[in-house]
C-alpha cells in the first residue's frame, strides 16, 4: 500500500524542521522522517551558544534550538516518523522508508510525496593513515555525538586531526567532559577555525602541532589505538622523514571536513555541481531550493556544507516554495516570504569563510539558470514500452 | 603516429578486441568517453553460460568464448575472478521439465556436457531450493568472471603489448579520406590518426554510427538486478528458473504460474553468490530508454520471485539494486563484421545479455576479421549487412 502526502521531508535537522513547519503552516499534509532516536539533527550535540543576530538565535544553545523546533513542528501537525530511514526515492516521488517499530521489528513503508523535500545532511570525511580503521580512530562529530548526547567519553587520551571550527569545539567539549586532549594536529601553517574557538583550546595548555600530519595509528595486542605517530609536513602537505614522533593515546578524532549527503538526489537524477567551498558534489538548485527535477527540494548541508542557522533559512524557503508548488500559498504571500528568508540566509553569508560560501552558492544558482532554466517534470517510467519488440 | 586500429568503447567488448589485436602485432589505440567499463560491463551479472544458449552458432560460439576465458585465466596475470560453478536451470512443470529435456539432449547430442538432474539431485545440490521443483538442466562447465575485472585485466594484458588507453575522450568526429576510408579519430584530446576504427560501444555504438552516416539498430534494454548484505552460503551454483529462456527467446512461448506483479515486469528468477558473499539476484529486463533508475515494484517482482525459489531470501536483507542497459538487437544475434561501404570500419557490438559472454570469442574473431585471416566460425550470420538486406527485403 502506498501512503499519499502533500510533502515529505527526508531528514529532521534544523533544514528538514524548517522546511516542514513552513510547508505545515500553510496548511500541506507533511511526514518527516528521520533515521535517529530525536529529531533535531546535529543542533542536539551543539552545547555552545550560537553566534549572529536575535533572529538566527544567538546567545540561545544548540539542543534548546533545537527543542523549540520540535515542539513547532508537532504543534504545526507535522508528522514525524523517528528511526525512520529512508532507503530509496523511485520514479514517481515513491519514497521507500524502512521504519523501526514499537516491538523492535521493522516495516518497509512507500509513502507517495507530491513533492519531496530532501534535507540529509552532511557526512564526515575520513582520513586515511596506517591503521586508520583500528577501533578508537573516528569522526570527531562521533566523538562529539558521544559526549553530548549519549554521555559516553569515546577514550581518555585523545588526539585531534584538524583544526577547523569542529576540531576546536569538539576538542574542547571532550575536555569539559573529563578527557584529555593531548594534542591538536593540523596540517595547515596555522589553525583553521576561530580565534575564539582557538583560544579556549590554548589556554587549556592542548599541545598544538601546526604544519603537521598523522601517518599511523598504533595499536595494542587487542588492535586498538594505542598511539597516534605524527610527522612535519612540506609545502606539498607530504611528510617529512624523519620527523616522526609518537604521542601516546586511545583514541584518534578526525575533523576533516564535511561533504554534502547526496545519494537521494542522485538516485532522482537531479543534476549536481561540484564546489568545494561547499563540501563536494550538491544538488544544483534554483532559488526555490527546487532541484532540475519538478517538486524535489533541497535544503541545509545537502546542497553544500554551511552553519545550522543557514540551514535553518534555506529550509523555511524551500517549505514555502513546496507550499506554493502545491498551491497552498498565494505567489504574493509565497514570495515575500521567500525573499525575507533569503535576506537572512545572505546575511549569514558574511565575513571571510561566507563570502566564500555566498560566491559558491552564486554559481550554483546562476549554473542551474544557465544550464537547466526551469526544473523538468520527472519522467514517470510507465508499463513495458513494446516499441522494440 | 598512425594507428594500425582504433577501438571505440573500453567495456568487455573493446577491451577484448583491442587486446587480441595486440596479440596480432597490430598497434591499437582505445578510447572511451568514460572510464574503462564505466557503462553496461559495471553494471550486469557475472556469469558466462552455454545453457542459456540457442543450440548451433550460438552455444558454438558461447562454449568456444567459455574454454577461452579457462586460457586466460591461467596466463593472465590480473585476476578476474575465474569460477567454474555451473549452472542449473530449474523446472516448475512437467511442460517445463519436457521442454528443458529436450532442449539438454539436443545440446548433448552436439557434444557438449549439459544433462538433466531430477528433484532429488536438485536437493542435494542446492539445500536451500524450494522443495516442490522437478528438477533441471545441469551443466558443469558454465563459469562465473567479474565483469569489470574482465576489462581491466584485457586492458593491463593489452598495455604490455603496447597498447594505448584514452579513458575519459569525447569523440566528435571520425574524418574519412576522398575515398570514403577510416583515416583519423578527431577528439577533445586531439586528433588520433588510424587506419581502421572497431566500434564497440555497444549501447552507444548508434551514436559512432551516426558519425559516418550509418544507422545501427542497437536499442538500450534495462536489466535489473538486487544485492544481498552478506549471508552465510545458501547457493553454490549459477541457478536460473527455464523460464529465463522465455524472455530470452521470445519465440519459445511458456505460460508461467506467476502473479501479475512477476509478469508485468518479465521477471526471470536467476541467482548467484559473489566473492564478497553477498547474493545477486535477478532479473528484469525491459525497455526505458537509458534511464537506469531502479524501480520499486521491479525489485518486489524480484524478490517476489527470489524467495518463489529460495524461500530463505525472505530472512535477508536487500541491500542495494542496480540496473544497466544492454544492447539489444532485433534477432538476438551481435554485430560481428565490417562494414563493406566504409574501409577500415567495424563494428563488434550488440551482444544484448551476452557481452560477458562473448567477450573472448569477440576479440578473437574480430582480430581474425581485421588481419584477414580465416575466422573460427562462419560469422556471415553476424555481419552488419544482414540488416541492410532486410530493409530491402521488408
Amino acid at each position: 500500500m502506498i501512503l499519499e502526502k502533500d510533502v515529505v521531508v527526508v531528514g529532521a535537522g534544523p533544514a528538514g524542521l524548517a522546511a516542514a513547519i513552513e510547508a505545515a503552516k500553510a496548511g500541506a499534509a507533511v511526514l518527516l522522517v528521520d533515521l535517529n532516536l530525536k529529531a533535531g539533527g546535529q543542533l542536539f550535540k551543539q552545547i555552545h551558544k550560537f553566534f549572529g543576530s536575535r533572529a538566527h538565535y544567538s546567545g540561545t544553545r544548540g539542543y534548546d534550538i533545537g527543542k523549540k523546533l520540535v515542539k513547532e513542528a508537532t504543534e504545526s501537525q507535522v508528522e514525524i516518523w523517528l528511526q525512520s530511514t529512508a532507503v530509496g526515492v523511485f520514479p514517481g516521488n515513491k519514497v521507500s522508508i524502512e521504519r523501526i517499530l514499537q516491538n523492535g521489528g521493522k516495516k518497509l513503508y512507500t509513502v507517495h510525496g507530491k513533492t519531496i523535500i530532501l534535507a540529509t545532511g552532511a557526512s564526515e570525511n575520513v582520513v586515511r593513515f596506517k591503521g586508520w580503521t583500528r577501533p578508537g580512530v573516528m569522526g570527531a562529530g562521533a566523538a562529539q555525538t558521544m559526549v553530548n548526547v549519549d554521555h559516553v567519553k569515546p577514550g581518555q587520551k585523545i588526539v585531534m586531526l584538524g583544526s577547523g571550527n569542529v576540531g576546536l569545539i569538539v576538542s574542547y567539549q571532550l575536555m569539559q567532559a573529563g578527557c584529555d586532549v593531548v594534542a591538536l594536529v593540523e596540517a595547515a601553517p596555522k589553525i583553521g577555525g576561530y580565534a575564539v574557538h582557538a583560544a579556549k583550546i590554548r589556554r587549556a595548555g592542548v599541545p598544538i602541532f601546526t604544519k603537521h600530519t598523522i601517518v599511523e595509528a598504533l595499536g595494542d595486542a587487542e588492535g586498538k589505538v594505542s598511539g597516534a605517530v605524527i610527522a612535519e609536513v612540506d609545502e606539498k602537505f607530504q611528510p617529512i622523514p624523519g620527523t616522526e614522533q609518537t604521542i601516546p593515546c586511545d583514541t584518534i578524532t578526525l575533523a576533516a571536513g564535511l561533504k554534502p549527503v547526496v545519494e537521494l538526489t542522485r538516485l532522482m537524477n537531479c543534476a549536481s555541481a561540484f564546489e568545494p567551498v561547499l563540501g563536494g558534489f550538491i544538488p544544483m538548485h534554483n532559488q526555490d531550493m527546487e532541484t532540475s527535477v519538478q517538486g524535489i527540494f533541497v535544503a541545509g548541508d545537502a546542497t553544500g556544507v554551511e552553519e545550522a542557522s543557514v540551514a535553518l533559512e534555506e529550509g523555511r524557503i524551500a517549505g514555502v516554495a513546496a507550499a506554493q508548488a502545491l498551491g497552498l500559498l498565494s505567489q504574493e504571500d509565497a514570495e515575500s516570504q521567500k525573499q525575507f528568508y533569503w535576506n537572512r540566509v545572505n546575511s549569514l553569508r558574511s565575513g571571510p569563510f561566507g563570502e566564500k560560501r555566498l560566491a559558491a552558492k552564486q554559481d550554483v544558482l546562476q549554473c542551474y539558470q544557465e544550464q537547466i532554466h526551469t526544473p523538468q517534470p520527472e519522467v514517470m517510467i510507465g508499463g513495458l514500452a513494446s516499441g522494440a519488440d | 603516429m598512425i594507428y594500425d586500429v582504433t577501438v571505440i568503447g573500453a567495456g568487455a567488448i573493446g577491451t577484448s578486441v583491442a587486446y587480441h589485436l595486440c596479440q596480432k602485432g597490430f598497434s591499437v589505440a582505445l578510447i572511451d568517453h568514460g572510464d574503462i567499463a564505466n557503462g553496461s560491463s559495471s553494471h550486469c551479472d557475472a556469469v558466462a553460460l552455454i545453457s542459456d544458449k540457442a543450440p548451433g552458432l550460438d552455444t558454438q560460439m558461447g562454449y568456444a568464448s567459455i574454454q577461452h576465458y579457462g586460457e586466460l585465466a591461467k596466463t593472465f596475470s590480473y585476476d578476474f575472478e575465474y569460477d567454474r560453478k555451473g549452472c542449473l536451470y530449474v523446472c516448475e512443470t512437467e511442460e517445463e521439465y519436457a521442454a528443458a529435456s529436450a532442449y539438454a539432449k539436443r545440446q548433448a547430442s552436439d557434444g557438449y556436457d549439459m544433462h538433466m538432474v531430477d528433484a532429488q539431485t536438485l536437493q542435494e545440490m542446492e539445500p536451500f531450493l524450494a522443495k516442490d521443483l522437478l528438477g533441471g538442466i545441469w551443466t558443469p562447465g558454465d563459469i562465473a568472471v567479474c565483469p569489470y575485472k574482465v576489462c581491466f585485466a584485457f586492458v593491463e594484458e593489452g598495455k604490455k603489448q603496447g597498447l594505448q588507453v584514452y579513458p575519459y575522450t569525447h569523440i566528435s568526429r571520425i574524418r574519412l579520406s576522398a575515398d570514403h576510408a577510416v583515416e583519423a579519430v578527431e577528439t577533445d584530446r586531439g586528433d588520433i590518426l588510424t587506419k581502421r576504427v572497431i566500434n564497440c560501444a555497444g549501447v552507444w555504438a548508434p551514436d559512432v554510427g551516426r558519425l559516418v552516416g550509418l544507422e545501427i539498430p542497437i536499442q538500450p534494454r534495462k536489466g535489473m538486478n538486487l544485492i544481498s548484505e552478506p549471508t552465510e552460503r545458501i547457493v553454490w551454483h549459477k541457478v536460473m528458473e527455464f523460464g529465463y529462456m522465455m524472455s530470452k527467446f521470445e519465440s519459445i512461448n511458456f505460460r508461467r504460474n506467476v502473479s501479475p506483479l512477476v509478469e508485468e515486469y518479465n521477471v526471470a528468477f536467476n541467482i548467484e553468490y559473489t566473492k564478497a558473499d553477498n547474493i545477486l539476484l535477478g532479473g528484469y529486463r525491459g525497455f526505458r530508454g537509458f534511464d537506469v533508475r531502479s524501480e520499486l515494484e521491479a525489485m518486489q517482482a524480484i524478490a517476489e520471485r527470489g524467495i518463489r525459489f529460495y524461500p530463505c531470501l525472505k530472512e535477508i536483507n536487500c541491500i542495494r539494486s542496480y540496473a544497466g542497459v544492454r544492447p539489444y538487437v532485433k534477432d538476438h544475434l551481435p554485430i560481428v563484421s565490417a562494414v563493406d561501404t566504409i574501409p577500415g570500419f567495424y563494428i563488434a557490438a550488440g551482444h544484448e545479455g551476452d557481452g560477458i559472454c562473448l567477450s573472448p570469442i569477440t576479440g578473437k574473431l574480430m582480430a581474425q576479421l581485421v588481419a584477414g585471416e580465416p575466422t573460427d566460425f562462419d560469422i556471415q550470420k553476424l555481419s552488419f549487412s544482414r540488416f541492410a538486406n532486410a530493409q530491402q527485403t521488408a
